[in-house]
């Protein structure tokens, strides 16, 4: 017998809560204030650096990539803070070990945690087509550059979002779960960042010792493919100019034909690599959750 | 329905249960009582599949519990001694979540659970969003919750703290109602009276050990000899108080049953060993000595006394 489709019933009814709640409403209107704000601001300067000739349509475009960055900033703020009581607002309503009581796994509960978070940013997303759209209508972006910004601030969520679960499976005050999803995701960031730094400088030292005219890349840029935000950055180059992340490797030394491949393929490995840091995370958090039930209650 | 065979829990140096045995038989409502941290709770929790136990067997309807903690889900429902809610989230909803927690279809969760709600007094509230409801109606609701796959056992964690006395008796009847029907339960209670009025047997739980257990009549019988006597007598004729005091006591240390005298202000309480048939022999063979009984009743057998008693308390 075919197995009927069911909705995570923890996604389910966090989405029916969510949806009542009063906060949802001043978010989504803060959020498209904020993302307005910005367009009659970019507008207004364009206005007044174009004068008697008016407005220089094509530099619009940029506002795809000003209002995209800001999203993945907004994204990258929001969503701790919609994941960071997830799992530790159950534990504080002692609903979790009721929850834990049902047959829903605990990696079923962090993978709801997630859904509920993710259809929220959704909902934000969605709500900011009209305004997004100006750079479309205006800057002349395609609607695949629309689509393909949507796919990676999904990404940009699910990993976030995965970081904030594990995050509020780990401590038990939701202000503290925001915080150190913050830090995780900062770390992240900087430590790939100084490995390339480092590795790029090390290659640099070597070819002067060597007195080579390149250095020889290889594969020191990959440790970036960790980085969440590579994969937008790359998308954000390719969508504004002929350019890409490999092309800027490439530039700053000699890459083997193997090498070039992987760079070459940036966006889609980088997405896997993290979609399984993501999945790791979520993982991690099951584990905690499950680990609730051998804790002595005071 | 509950076998629970050398049962050992511990948390890190603390040892919470050592070696528990227990036996509850279906259709029984189980009482459990016990000082704080005398393990209770922890016996409860891994029960439920909460949590893992260091050694030991818990057995429900034959399946264990220790090593198939999934299997045990479908077969136990949890009422924790603290409900927490969900805000934006209507009685219905709440039912439909955890039924959908199960694998239950919409149609079928509304089904079990307008006849729930009914059991619980509730029918009439089930469009009202839950965090407005009284924490008696919040108790009530969670117990409906946790029946919503039907299960074998029901284990409720002090249903009753926190609830006021007509919340409490509601409860209770609801609780009756379910015993009533067949099911079986485990409840644990601070409000050792109410335990007794429900519970068709007890356990007396202490620092991880169960130390008593078994039918509420047969552990009240058990006790009933250490009950005490409260006794006044008009004790004039004596040169002073404390010759007649002197000749009283005297007098029921003689007496078959009696363990001990002491003096209260007005009265004379004796810790009397026998049953209700030697106590009115005792009485006969004071009155038999011209002593002027004025009063001669024997303490009320209930829960409290014994649990006191039981666990080195008991009333001077």
């Amino acid at each position: 017998m075919k197995k009927k489709f069911r909705i995570n019933p923890i996604m389910k009814k966090d989405m029916m809560v969510g949806a009542r709640s009063i906060k949802m409403s001043f978010a989504i209107m803060g959020i498209n204030a904020f993302l307005t704000l910005i367009v009659l601001f970019v507008m207004a300067t364009n206005s007044m650096v174009g004068g008697m000739s008016g407005y220089d349509y094509s530099s619009l475009s940029y506002l795809f990539l000003a209002l995209g960055c800001v999203e993945c900033g907004l994204l990258s703020l929001i969503v701790p803070i919609i994941t960071s009581g997830s799992i530790s607002g159950e534990r504080e309503r002692q609903t979790l070990d009721i929850m834990l009581t049902t047959p829903v796994s605990p990696f079923s509960i962090a993978l709801g945690k997630l859904g509920s978070a993710m259809m929220v940013v959704m909902m934000y997303m969605i709500t900011s087509i009209p305004v997004m759209a100006i750079a479309f209508v205006l800057g002349g972006m395609s609607w695949w550059a629309l689509l393909g910004l949507f796919g990676m601030l999904l990404y940009l969520g699910v990993y976030v979002g995965s970081v904030g679960v594990f995050c509020s499976s780990v401590v038990k005050k939701s202000v503290m779960a925001t915080i150190l999803t913050i830090v995780i995701g900062v770390a992240i960031i900087t430590i790939t960042f100084v490995i390339l730094t480092v590795g790029l400088g090390v290659k640099s030292y070597e070819a002067t010792l060597n007195n080579a005219n390149n250095i020889t890349v290889g594969a020191t840029p990959m440790i970036m493919m960790l980085n969440p935000y590579s994969p937008l950055v790359d998308f954000f180059i390719r969508t504004m100019s002929s350019y890409s992340l490999y092309d800027l490797i490439k530039e700053t030394g000699t890459l083997s034909a193997g090498y070039s491949k992987i760079y070459q393929a940036w966006i889609p490995i980088s997405l896997v690599l993290n979609l399984l840091v993501s999945f790791g995370f979520l993982k991690l958090a099951a584990r905690n959750i499950a680990v609730t039930r051998n804790k002595r209650r005071k | 329905m509950l076998e629970i065979q050398n049962l050992t829990k511990r948390y890190g140096k603390f040892l919470a249960l050592d070696n528990l045995n227990l036996h509850i038989d279906k259709g029984e409502i189980f009482g459990f009582v016990g000082p704080n941290g005398a393990g209770k709770t922890t016996t409860m929790r891994i029960t439920c599949g909460l949590l893992k136990a260091t050694s030991g067997t818990v057995l429900v309807d034959g399946v264990n519990a220790i090593t198939n903690p999934e299997d045990i889900k479908r077969k136990v429902g949890y009422v924790p001694d603290f409900f927490g809610v969900y805000d934006n989230l209507k009685v219905m909803e709440y039912m439909e979540f955890y039924g959908s927690m199960y694998g239950m279809s919409k149609e079928d969760v509304d089904e079990i659970a307008e006849g729930l709600l009914e059991l619980v007094n509730l029918s009439d509230k089930k469009d009202v969003f839950v965090d407005t409801l009284s924490r008696g109606m919040k108790q009530r609701l969670c117990v409906a919750r946790a029946l919503i796959h039907n299960p074998d056992l029901l284990v409720l964690d002090e249903p009753n703290s926190g609830l006021d006395p007509r919340a409490r008796f509601e409860m209770k009847e609801v609780l009756k109602n379910l015993g009533a029907m067949g099911k079986t339960i485990i409840i644990s209670s601070h409000i050792l009276p109410e335990l007794s009025e429900m519970c068709t047997s007890i356990g007396i739980m202490e620092k991880g050990h169960l130390i008593a257990s078994g039918k509420v009549d047969e552990i009240m019988q058990k006790s009933k000899g250490s009950q005490p006597i409260h006794m006044r007598a008009i004790m004039d004729g004596y040169d002073t108080e404390e010759d007649g005091r002197e000749f009283l006591s005297t007098l029921l240390r003689e007496q078959p049953n009696v363990e001990k005298v002491t003096y209260t202000e007005d009265e004379v309480l004796i810790a009397f060993n026998g049953n209700d048939a030697e106590a009115a022999n005792l009485l006969k063979g004071l009155v038999e000595r011209n002593v002027l009984v004025s009063n001669f009743y024997r303490e009320k057998e209930d829960l409290e006394s014994l649990f006191l008693e039981i666990t080195g308390g008991a009333k001077e």
